[in-house]
């Protein structure tokens, strides 16, 4: 018979720790690492956004051509520098919404919840890992586009604040689609409401056109709304970049952050007593 | 010994809303719904004291995957008490999860895309745990259980019986002192059944586990577990060890003799022949009206025996016979 597994010290104490910066961050590397192993994937998601892009530059191009009077206003090749990077957020984002809907609709969920952790927190931080590994990705296709392209390229200072919100713009995407998905406890399959987070992101974002060509108050409604947090505000620096620009839009993303993260918290406890109640 | 887990009366039922055929009645549904109670558990009430092996079986729907999701936090009972390690599972869940195990036999606790080498490691920040101990315990179980060729390779790439492997040493990492064991062999070969269940078994006694295990194949309660509780209609029918289950339920032996003759005919009462092929001859014996001895000497009588098998029946004829008779 070989040995017998040394018995380890464990810690169940008196009341379980949350969710440590430790567990989260090993969540976080998980869920790279899962991106990169599926390369294929990341290699044809990189490849579609220059397709992409290259429609849209040419679509934006012609519109600037055509002196269509809201892009005059714009720098030469802005437009497709800010569809570059609201796509680039967009395609970066993983879809945590079918990994909770899978999860819940399955029972797989039960598993989980055999843990001493926080499911959801888990889930968030590997698909925030698996956003680092994305964005870095289509950052280097884009980069690669951009240099070929010739077109001017933004001043070092607007890629910085390109970078910090467009990152923290997709962590406001997970959160969207995270409560997307925990809608999976009451409705099953949750395709209907992803749909309508994914017209308002593109609608309300300003995914392909920035918010402020709206008539004035749907663009004060939009630049307010969590869609333009994730979106418009960091696309709009490739357009006017400015530092007061910039924290004025990393604050509004920080509140929405928090106000979804508040959001994702509730609606994950009233399933979690649902199911306590039901069963998966 | 002390128990380790105690359930007094615990019920639990579900609430279904009846859907009626067609549009009308789904019409119907959705304006004056129809409701309808299912008690899935109906008053049960056991205790397991530590190192005990415990076998939870019933038919499908009786109620064992209920008691079982109950017992380890992840189902709120409709009525009464069970308490695991003096905590109570459903509003303790996860200071329970510290110190229980748990593995489904048809659901992954592992990351499919990515080696199990990873899961084990993000494992270790879930459950708190030191580094070199965790290292220590992990290096043994892989050598136990002969992973260590594996451990670079996703798991979603690995055959059913290598991952089954490798989801018992994820339960076990955080060195549990309760075992829960839904299905543990299910869909896996002879031999990989054979090693889940010496694993488990020499796991448990080494380690002074307690093990609660539900399953269909009745060689996993025979090999792995000394107790069994049969649920039915929610209700416990028998609550017993398993060796006195076999004996009561039967009290049968299986004779099986190997022959020069195509078959050996034995005139005993109490005796009836299985269908078998030549050369063998399966003897059902019922040792209330003979016992065995009288049945192998009268074989032995005639000579050209070449050899003698005494078995209990299966475990499966056992249950069967259990559900038959709380049926009646």
């Amino acid at each position: 018979m070989k040995s017998m597994p040394a018995p380890i010290s464990r810690r169940p104490a008196a009341a379980p720790s949350l969710n440590s910066a430790h567990g989260l961050i090993a969540a976080a590397r998980m869920g790279a690492a899962g991106t990169l192993a599926g390369w294929p994937v990341l290699l044809g998601r990189g490849g579609f956004y220059v397709v992409a892009m290259s429609i849209l530059a040419a679509l934006w191009d012609k519109v600037a051509a055509e002196r269509v009077p809201h892009a005059l206003v714009l720098p030469a090749g802005g437009l497709v520098i800010y569809v570059g990077v609201t796509e680039w957020i967009m395609m970066s984002t993983p879809a945590i919404h079918l990994r909770l809907e899978d999860d819940i609709r399955s029972g797989a969920l039960e598993v989980h919840l055999l843990r001493p952790k926080l499911y959801l927190a888990q889930k968030i931080a590997e698909t925030v890992g698996g956003l680092a590994a994305r964005t870095s990705v289509i950052a280097a296709a884009a980069m690669a586009l951009l240099l070929v392209s010739g077109r001017t390229v933004p001043a070092p200072a607007a890629w910085v604040y390109i970078v910090v919100l467009g990152l923290v713009g997709g962590v406001i995407v997970v959160l969207l689609y995270a409560v997307t998905g925990l809608c999976a406890f009451w409705i099953r399959r949750t395709m209907p409401v992803y749909l309508i987070v994914q017209k308002m992101l593109f609608l309300l974002g300003g995914l392909f056109a920035p918010v402020s060509f709206y008539p004035r108050w749907m663009a004060q409604v939009s630049e307010a709304s969590p869609f333009a947090a994730a979106l418009y505000w960091p696309g709009v620096q490739a357009l006017h970049p400015s530092a007061s620009l910039f924290w004025r839009a990393l604050g509004l993303q920080l509140i929405w952050i928090g106000l979804l993260s508040g959001l994702a918290a509730l609606v994950w406890r009233a399933g979690l007593r649902k199911i306590l109640r039901q069963g998966v | 010994m002390s128990a380790v887990i105690t359930v007094q009366d615990l019920r639990k039922s579900y609430r279904y809303a009846k859907r009626g055929r067609g549009l009308i009645g789904a019409l119907r549904g959705a304006v004056a719904p129809e409701h309808q109670t299912i008690a899935a558990v109906d008053g049960i009430s056991f205790e397991i004291a530590a190192g005990e092996r415990v076998a939870i079986i019933g038919p499908n729907g009786a109620g064992k995957s209920t008691t079982l999701k109950i017992l380890s936090g992840i189902l709120e009972p409709s009525a009464g008490a069970a308490r695991v390690f003096g905590l109570v599972p459903w509003l303790q869940r996860k200071m329970l999860a510290y110190r229980i195990g748990v593995v489904f036999g048809q659901r992954s606790q592992l990351w499919g895309e990515l080696p199990a080498r990873d899961s084990f490691a993000l494992l270790r920040r879930i459950y708190d745990q030191d580094a070199a101990p965790f290292a220590r315990r992990l290096d043994s179980l892989v050598e136990r259980f002969e992973v260590g060729d594996l451990l670079g390779q996703p798991v979603q790439r690995m055959s059913l019986g290598q991952r089954m492997r490798c989801e018992i040493i994820a339960s076990l990492l955080h060195a549990p002192s309760l075992l829960f064991l839904d299905e543990p062999t299910i869909g896996l070969d002879i031999t990989a059944k054979a090693a889940i269940r010496d694993f488990i078994t020499e796991q448990a006694a080494n380690e002074g586990q307690t093990v609660v295990l539900t399953s269909h194949d009745t060689r996993d309660i025979e090999l792995v577990c000394d107790r069994v509780i049969v649920i039915n209609a929610g209700r416990i029918v028998v609550d017993q060890p398993t060796d006195q289950l076999r004996r009561q339920f039967l009290g049968r032996k299986l004779v099986t003799l190997q022959s020069a003759a195509a078959r050996i005919v034995i005139d005993l009462p109490g005796i009836q022949v299985r269908p078998s092929a030549p050369h063998t001859t399966i003897l059902e014996v019922d040792t209330r009206l003979v016992r065995v001895e009288q049945v192998i000497a009268a074989a032995l009588k005639d000579g050209g025996i070449e050899d003698i098998t005494i078995e209990d029946p299966p475990m499966e004829e056992v249950v069967r016979e259990i559900y038959a008779s709380t049926h009646q």
